[in-house]
């Protein structure tokens, strides 16, 4: 009943003034679920899904939800993850953050409990060990990939050039510091940055 | 005392999970092989984080975790991969009006920082196997997902269904072991 009358109201207000519907917390958290169960591939095949989903369910406009996931790269951790807190933070405030924490998290983890449980057990039958194998084995390929694609798409100049080879050939040299160097290198980085963009 | 390991660990590489996924692979292998797995298990991992829902870095802390230790390393290492990440957003989010960090700019080191990060991704998962079968799925895959549009998720079954149906065959008929 309350939801038929909030319904309506929606419908009425979205009649005078064209604004997008401000769903339920409990709709949101479903979505946000559905599509962290069914969406395989990475964060670059989830968050053209969510922009989708979003738009169609009249919650949050395509460019709106760009510009969240613009901000939600600049932060560490999965880009599923990132936009979705921003999303779900720009919609309820702090109280959607743990919703949007647990449909993100949740149904990845009970499938790989799943999954790891599976090979725990079947894991020493040969057809498995050679699917492993199998599929392990194009890794390397799909990262040369993402490299070839990154590489194209980045705008380069002769200083970003000089900075990926060095960080690239640092990390390489010494596996044992890579946390703190990345660390290092991303301040270093952005300072580099700053600095030379009057220049430009 | 493992979980506790296990749950550092993955905290620490959260730290740095920036540029969507591949990137951070590099940095996982360098701190989990050879401490509790070997070379040819990590491929595996990853491959299974690929083309199973979720994220691949928080994907690769539950399977890790749950070798390690069961339920709850397995719990322990996906929350603590997320903990950094959650606390960064939600303080960027408070600290926004006193802290102008230029996001382009942090944007564009970040993309340099990544693709150094794949780099080393690339060099640390060089193929080492001899195998040319093997060899073969991977020069396929980085064919199909640089130039296609295809979803990488079909090189990984689709090798692996290949691999444990034809493998055996094909070594015959090139006359190799498997």
């Amino acid at each position: 009943m309350k939801g038929y009358t909030r319904q309506r109201w929606s419908r009425q207000k979205s009649g005078e003034k064209k604004s997008p519907d401000k769903p339920r917390l409990i709709d949101f958290f479903v979505l946000i679920v559905r599509i962290n169960s069914f969406t395989l591939g990475g964060g670059y095949v989830i968050v053209p899904v969510m922009a989708t989903s979003l738009e169609k369910k009249g919650w949050m406009d395509e460019s709106e939800f760009y510009d969240l996931f613009a901000r939600a790269q600049a932060f560490p951790g999965p880009m599923a993850l990132n936009s979705a807190m921003l999303v779900s933070l720009k919609l309820f405030g702090i109280k959607g953050i743990p919703v949007a924490f647990l449909g993100v998290i949740l149904p990845p983890f009970l499938a790989l409990i799943l999954v790891s449980g599976l090979i725990q057990r079947y894991g020493s039958l040969p057809a498995l060990r050679r699917f492993l194998d199998g599929a392990g084995a194009v890794v390397p390929g799909l990262i040369a990939a993402l490299i070839w694609k990154n590489s194209t798409k980045r705008s380069w100049n002769i200083l970003r050039v000089v900075e990926t080879a060095v960080l690239a050939l640092l990390l390489i040299l010494l596996p044992s510091l890579s946390l703190p160097l990345l660390l290092v290198a991303i301040v270093i980085l952005y300072f580099i940055e700053g600095l030379c963009k009057p220049l430009k | 005392m493992q979980t506790f390991e296990v749950i550092w660990t993955f905290f620490k590489i959260g730290i740095v999970s920036f540029g969507g996924g591949w990137s951070i692979v590099g940095i996982i292998r360098n701190e989990v092989v050879p401490r509790w797995i070997n070379e040819q298990e990590f491929l595996s991992l990853i491959a299974i984080a690929q083309s199973t829902p979720g994220p691949i870095a928080l994907n690769t802390a539950t399977m890790i975790g749950w070798e390690q230790g069961g339920f709850v390393s397995a719990l322990g290492a996906t929350l603590s991969v997320v903990t950094f990440p959650v606390i960064a957003i939600l303080t960027a989010t408070y600290l926004a009006r006193f802290l102008k960090l230029r996001a382009d700019t942090l944007n564009e080191s970040l993309k340099t920082g990544s693709i150094a990060m794949m780099l080393m991704a690339l060099w640390a998962l060089k193929p080492t196997s001899v195998d040319p079968v093997l060899i073969a799925f991977a020069l396929g895959a980085f064919a199909l997902a640089a130039f296609t549009k295809i979803n990488a998720l079909w090189a990984i079954l689709g090798s692996g269904a290949l691999n444990a149906i034809a493998g055996p065959a094909i070594r015959a008929l090139l006359g190799i072991k498997g």
